[in-house]
């Protein structure tokens, strides 16, 4: 078991419900992709996850660690399993690519090496190797604000890549990636998780991204569980109908034809874009 | 008035009301300041200035006295360097507490922020008077003056630059299980260090001026030497230390906005962190330090051994309980308010003059005087008008007027380039003359500008006239040099209080009004 949510709400200070009866449970090593319009409650979920927001109701266990009665540094132990690719990358501009990458590890090192780390990188080959699997081997000892926002995100990547995390979460961690590089890097994020046994939760705006890449779909809506379904089995009008709120026209990946309500009736969703 | 109501100008009452206000509030004020314009040409007085700025000229360039020139100086940059080191070792770990950099929960301490809030809310300068007492006459009082004032100043900026960045960096570490003092050293450092580093660059050069100033009350350095020669009408030696404290402050001036300039480059792109050139710095940084310690030959060990901590602690049991009988109390509110009336005085009337230097030309000349009058401190410019109108608070007024013209002068000056153009040249191009293109045209887009400078100044001029009374210049803090130098202990505490409920008050008034006008 990697994590399981029985029954749980969300309801922020100021009285809007985010999450209200999530019952979700997955077991080490599962892919799964959370799908839904934006404010349905998907980076409210994967904060629940990440041991960021405490619930409000109902109970979370996330990799046998019951969150409710923690302890300070048995915390801290669990946190150091999860890794977060957030949509934003949280690294600081003037700080070099390397340190950034190295400070997955922070919670796993001994505070001695994670202070002299700053003075000279102690594990230049393990960032150079996390890096080079995202194409940006060669920008190591560069300044992060000297990047991309393209390329900052994949930062953002390799340094859960270099955490080996048991929990991987991510939090549309391709959003400004363009769909080549999107594909990509989603498959070494997946990649990874898959070669270590992994659990891999990540919330996506493109449909046809989860359903290509993922095996299970979990819908969200209005902060409830819409739809937990293989990939296999989502259909067009479940999807339609999670949607609903955002028009006719699903989101996919930028400037993709292949997807529109029409067409796709026809030819099998994930075979589309392939 | 016969006019119609309708045709009467609807802001005329208010504007009758708040001027027949102003006057009524300005008029105790200018009584308690005693300004007296009258004094500046007493004949008495006349003479006294008048031989003593003569002995100006020449300078003193006898080598005996530029030996003893030569150590003040480098005793002042030993202090400044010393109290700094001081001061950042009492800031990190307090702006470390009182932060909220790096919670989960923006919490704030609030333990460590009064401790903070009384640690700078009380002027260095008293802390100098007071430790002069403890240690002796010398450059020890000083250092430790410096480093509490300091060290209070740096961790409350600290702390709120550490809380001013982006908080996702360090939280996003927290969820991966970094510590606290980790989660801040690589997500929020990277995003600050350059204004930390350029903050305290900044601090340093403030400190330079401050042990000058402190020198006054027997701290040591250029300003005790200053204050020797004044107290001998030596017009020549005043003369020579004021040449070289003009230089010293142009200098610490360059070194520091060089040192922040240097922090703007990028490193170049290779595994070590810092290159050649903060390698160096860092060099430097240890060795000044180290060799301000050494240079000064403060005898830390002695102050703590267990005789001096026995004294120490009898001297500041003998603050205790301060006096609050309602005979001194009400002499300490005179105090408070003479404060407040030499300050708001002095302000009105660099406003003033401010203003019409402001636009007086050639700008050039006029740039240099303006730099002249701010870069003597208040303190120092006190001892020289109390020369030339007696002691009292007139001449606290005449000091804060000169000194905060040379501030004001270049602040509006600047203000005014920048106010919008076009309305002025209008009026000039349809035939007004300069003066009123000005009023009506140039001002009223440069006023609030103008507005909010005089009132940021005429806040750190009541903490300024809190203090210009240790060299006679009225207000508080010639109550507190007199009742010191009686050793009435409890006295003197009464009005350190004072002095730091007026410096917390002005804080908060400030903070409301800031907010207000946001």
């Amino acid at each position: 078991m990697s994590f399981a949510l029985n029954g749980v709400g969300l309801t922020h200070a100021n009285g809007f419900v985010a999450l209200d009866g999530i019952t979700l449970q997955a077991d080490q090593g599962e892919h799964i992709a959370l799908i839904g319009p934006s404010g349905a409650g998907k980076t409210s979920l994967i904060s629940l996850l990440g041991t960021a927001l405490a619930p409000s109701s109902g109970q979370v266990s996330i990799l046998d660690f019951g969150q409710n009665t923690a302890s300070t540094a048995a915390l801290k132990r669990l946190r150091a399993r999860i890794g977060t690719v957030h949509q934003a990358p949280p690294i600081p501009g003037r700080q070099r690519v390397i340190t950034a990458v190295l400070a997955g590890r922070l919670g796993q090192w001994p505070v001695w090496k994670s202070l002299a780390s700053l003075f000279y990188p102690l594990d230049i080959p393990g960032a150079r190797e996390a890096l080079a699997r995202l194409d940006l081997a060669d920008k190591i000892f560069q300044r992060c604000d000297q990047l991309s926002g393209g390329q900052l995100q994949r930062v953002g990547i390799a340094r859960v890549l270099y955490q080996q995390a048991d929990l991987i979460l991510a939090d549309e961690p391709v959003s400004a990636l363009d769909p080549v590089l999107a594909q990509s890097s989603l498959q070494r994020l997946i990649d990874d998780a898959a070669s270590r046994g992994a659990t891999l939760v990540a919330s996506l705006h493109a449909v046809d991204l989860a359903l290509n890449s993922f095996p299970r779909i979990v819908g969200i809506k209005a902060g409830r569980i819409a739809f937990d379904l293989p990939a296999s089995s989502v259909s067009e009008a479940m999807l339609h109908e999670l949607y609903a709120s955002e028009g006719q026209i699903l989101p996919t990946q930028s400037n993709e034809a292949c997807f529109t309500p029409q067409a796709a009736s026809t030819p099998p969703l994930r075979s589309a874009c392939t | 008035m016969h006019l119609k109501p309708a045709e009467r100008d609807p802001a005329s009452q208010p504007r009758f009301y708040s001027a027949l206000l102003a006057l009524f509030i300005l008029w105790p004020l200018f009584q308690a300041a005693e300004v007296s314009p009258g004094a500046l040409f007493d004949p008495s007085n006349l003479k006294v200035i008048g031989s003593f700025l003569s002995g100006f000229l020449p300078p003193e360039r006898g080598s005996e006295f530029l030996g003893y020139l030569g150590k003040a100086t480098l005793e002042t940059l030993a202090i400044a360097t010393a109290g700094m080191a001081l001061a950042g070792l009492l800031a990190l770990p307090l702006a470390y507490l009182a932060s909220a950099a790096g919670r989960e929960k923006p919490t704030l301490n609030p333990l460590i922020r009064s401790l903070l809030t009384i640690l700078r809310g009380v002027p260095e300068l008293v802390w100098a008077l007071v430790f002069v007492r403890v240690f002796g006459l010398g450059p020890a009082a000083g250092v430790l003056a410096l480093g509490l004032t300091y060290g209070g100043m740096l961790a409350k900026v600290y702390a709120e630059i550490l809380e001013s960045v982006d908080a996702a960096p360090a939280r996003a570490l927290r969820l991966n299980g970094a510590s606290r003092p980790l989660a801040i050293l690589y997500g929020v450092i990277p995003q600050v260090s350059k204004e930390l580093a350029s903050y305290t660059v900044y601090r340093w050069e403030c400190a330079v001026r401050a042990s000058v100033v402190m020198g006054f009350v027997g701290a040591g350095g250029l300003g005790q030497l200053m204050d020797q020669a004044m107290k001998m009408f030596n017009g020549g030696e005043a003369a020579s230390i004021l040449i070289t404290f003009l230089l010293l402050v142009f200098v610490a001036d360059l070194i520091s906005s060089g040192l922040r300039r240097s922090l703007d480059q990028a490193p170049p792109p290779s595994a070590a962190p810092f290159g050649p050139g903060s390698t160096g710095l860092l060099a430097i940084f240890v060795g000044a330090v180290t060799t301000s310690f050494w240079f000064l030959d403060i005898g830390f060990s002695a102050l703590f051994t267990l005789e001096s901590a026995s004294s120490i602690n009898q001297f500041i049991g003998s603050f205790f309980p301060p006096d609050l009988s309602a005979a001194w109390l009400s002499k300490v509110a005179q105090g408070v308010w003479e404060t407040l009336a030499i300050s708001a005085v002095g302000t009105l009337f660099a406003a003033v003059a401010g203003l019409l230097l402001a636009q007086a030309r050639p700008r050039l000349l006029f740039n240099f005087l303006f730099n002249a009058l701010r870069s003597v401190p208040e303190l120092v410019w006190a001892t020289i008008t109390a020369l030339s109108v007696g002691l009292g608070p007139f001449a606290g007024v005449l000091a804060l007027a000169l000194h905060t013209t040379g501030v004001l002068g270049r602040l509006y000056a600047e203000a005014l380039d920048n106010a919008p153009a076009a309305p002025g040249r209008a009026l000039r191009l349809s035939g007004v003359p300069s003066g009123l293109a000005f009023l009506y045209g140039t001002l009223p887009g440069a006023a609030p500008q103008l507005i909010a400078y005089t009132l940021y100044r005429w806040e750190m001029n009541i903490r300024m006239a809190a203090i210009l009374g240790f060299v006679g210049a009225g207000g508080l803090g010639q109550l507190l040099y007199f009742e010191l130098s009686l050793f009435h202990y409890a006295q003197a505490s009464t009005v350190i209080i004072a002095m730091l409920l007026l410096s917390i008050a002005v804080d908060q008034t400030s903070a409301w009004l800031r907010r207000r006008m946001a």
